[in-house]
């Protein structure tokens, strides 16, 4: 029988009461890195336990939805789409969309579907949201293909220097929803019902972004207004990656997007760490 | 005098009992209703809502933990002693006073809690180790003594779900054991399975004492306390009553409750 001694690495922890405002500590998460990778190894392991209906899952949805909005939007309402038909032109956000909401989702409801571990438990619970974080990407790298081959099938893909702005989009695109993910895990400690008023906020936030129908049915006084939204930029951005539509992203709105999501990231980190005290004893 | 593995500085802990927990349908009818019971107490009238209660858990509690020291916490149910552990382990943070930690902690305030029904007995290995915040490098070291120890080999690449319960508290115990650095936290999970599993659990329990382990465990059983605890602390009503030699203080804590019967 032989402990593993460490002692003389240990240096003294003290535990105190929490104070109002509270930081990310960087250091202890990555001294976690290990809980991190089994974490989204176990998420990747149960989803595709049952391969085949886990991945037709992910690829049915947003086909269903394409197909509803194709009908409604497309065939009777007739939203101008410029170059691309109107199937092609709400995959290429939807699939943006469908990452973005994902993160958020899934983050904020990380500390309820754990709570059995986290009041037995110490961790730095902050593992929890950001290990959902791949496998939003992984959807979405399976929901791209789909919209690869859509846009194969209508000869718009061309292989382009543009897919190389992609990278900086996940990126900007990631570390927004992470950082909402984490104001709405935060408020979901204190109120347990917000599911539903997440799952309502979500719905409008998408329906007030340019997904279903191009920015230029808005009038043009108003636009700015959508603007406020940053997700509007960015999908501007992905649309004229994937359909060659509108103007280059300006380097300098990419560049305070950066800043903004990584604001909006760490004001999320701090609020969720000031919370994260309060789970086990309200759970 | 052995060097210190806890220190416990006037510890207390305050508990809110809200009513109708934390919905944001309650928390709005707390904001409208605010005025009107601010307006019913201006008239020095009873008002019937109240918003939260609060409950101390745990009062001024001090003690220290020397290096392998086993420490017994008994007391009544609703005592704090479920609380008093679960700020050691940094579940939850104390709302007065300081704990500070000299050694690592493991805690099992559960048995099984983080296994995943659906992964096998090797991924909730894994999986479990690193939540108690074990090195991958760790817990592949100890992999095989596991295993071994919970006499599951046959089974260890079957989802756990499939596991009968003896063969699920025993992978639990095991992996907690095992991987189980300086101080060992224990809440009343020695009371679980058959009794040759709790044979065996006990007589683990010792090795890891004899081998240097600090050990603070929480049982209703007097004996396991009097086996494994050369020291216990009592607590009664969120404060320390007694804390001394396990015979003087069980005995003690085993009239008191007699008498109150
Ligand atoms: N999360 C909680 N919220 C409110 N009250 C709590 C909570 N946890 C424990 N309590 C209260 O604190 C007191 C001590 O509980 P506990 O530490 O579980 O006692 P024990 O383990 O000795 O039975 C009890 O009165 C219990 O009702
Ligand atoms: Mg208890």
């Amino acid at each position: 029988m032989n402990i593993i001694r460490r002692e003389n690495e240990f240096a003294p922890i003290e535990i105190a009461p929490p104070s109002f405002l509270e930081f990310p500590r960087f250091r202890e998460l990555w001294e976690y890195k290990g809980l991190l990778f089994f974490l989204i190894r176990r998420d990747i392991k149960l989803r595709f336990q049952q391969t085949v209906i886990g991945f037709l899952w992910i690829i049915l949805q947003p086909l269903i939805q394409m197909s509803i909005f194709y009908v409604f939007l497309g065939v009777l309402v007739k939203v101008p789409t410029g170059n691309v038909p109107y199937h092609i032109f709400f995959l290429s956000a939807f699939i943006v969309w469908q990452l973005f909401s994902q993160i958020i989702n899934l983050s904020a409801l990380s500390l309820v579907g754990n709570i059995g571990i986290i009041i037995k438990c110490y961790f730095p619970r902050m593992v929890l949201p950001l290990s959902t974080v791949v496998s939003a990407l992984i959807d979405f790298g399976i929901s791209f293909l789909l919209l690869l081959l859509f846009l194969l099938i209508d000869n718009i893909y061309s292989l382009s220097f543009r897919y190389l702005l992609i990278p900086v989009l996940l990126v900007i695109t990631t570390v927004f929803a992470s950082g909402v993910g984490l104001l709405f895990g935060a408020m979901m400690v204190l109120f347990r019902d917000m599911k539903n008023l997440l799952g309502f906020i979500l719905q409008i936030w998408m329906y007030l972004t340019p997904i279903m129908y191009p920015i230029s049915i808005v009038p043009e006084k108003y636009q700015i207004i959508f603007y406020l939204n940053p997700l509007t930029a960015l999908v501007d951005a992905y649309r004229w990656v994937f359909l060659r539509q509108g103007n280059l992203p300006r380097f300098d709105h990419l560049l305070i997007s950066l800043v903004v999501a990584t604001v909006l990231w760490f004001s999320g980190a701090i609020v969720f760490r000031s919370m994260e005290n309060k789970i086990a004893d309200v759970m | 005098m052995g060097r210190l593995a806890i220190k416990a500085e006037n510890v207390s802990k305050k508990y809110q009992i809200r009513q109708g927990l934390g919905g944001l349908q309650t928390s709005f009818k707390a904001i409208l209703n605010a005025p009107f019971n601010w307006l019913m107490r201006q008239n020095g009238r009873y008002t019937h809502f109240h918003p939260s209660e609060t409950i101390w858990a745990l009062r001024n509690i001090s003690f220290d933990v020397e290096h392998g020291e086993s420490i017994g916490i008994i007391g009544r149910n609703g005592a704090g002693k479920s609380t008093l552990l679960k700020i050691i382990s940094r579940i939850t943070r104390p709302s007065k006073g300081k704990i500070t930690l000299y050694q690592r902690v493991n805690s099992l305030l559960e048995i099984g809690t983080g296994f995943n029904p659906d992964l096998s007995g090797r991924e909730n290995i894994y999986l479990n180790g690193s939540f108690l915040g074990m090195k991958l490098s760790e817990i592949k070291q100890k992999f095989d003594e596991i295993v071994t120890f919970s006499e599951i080999e046959k089974f260890i690449d079957t989802p756990v779900k499939y596991y009968s319960s003896g063969m699920y508290m025993r992978l639990a115990f095991s992996i907690a054991v095992h991987l189980t650095p300086e101080i060992l936290i224990l809440d009343e999970v020695l009371a679980v399975g058959d009794a040759g599993f709790q044979r065996k659990s006990q007589e683990k329990m010792g090795e890891l004492l004899s081998s240097g382990a600090t050990i603070i465990l929480v049982s209703h059983n007097n004996n396991t306390i009097r086996n494994l605890c050369e020291r216990t602390i009592w607590l009664d009503n969120g404060a320390i009553k007694m804390d001394g030699t396990s015979d003087i203080v069980v005995d003690q804590y085993s009239k008191f409750i007699r008498e109150e019967n």
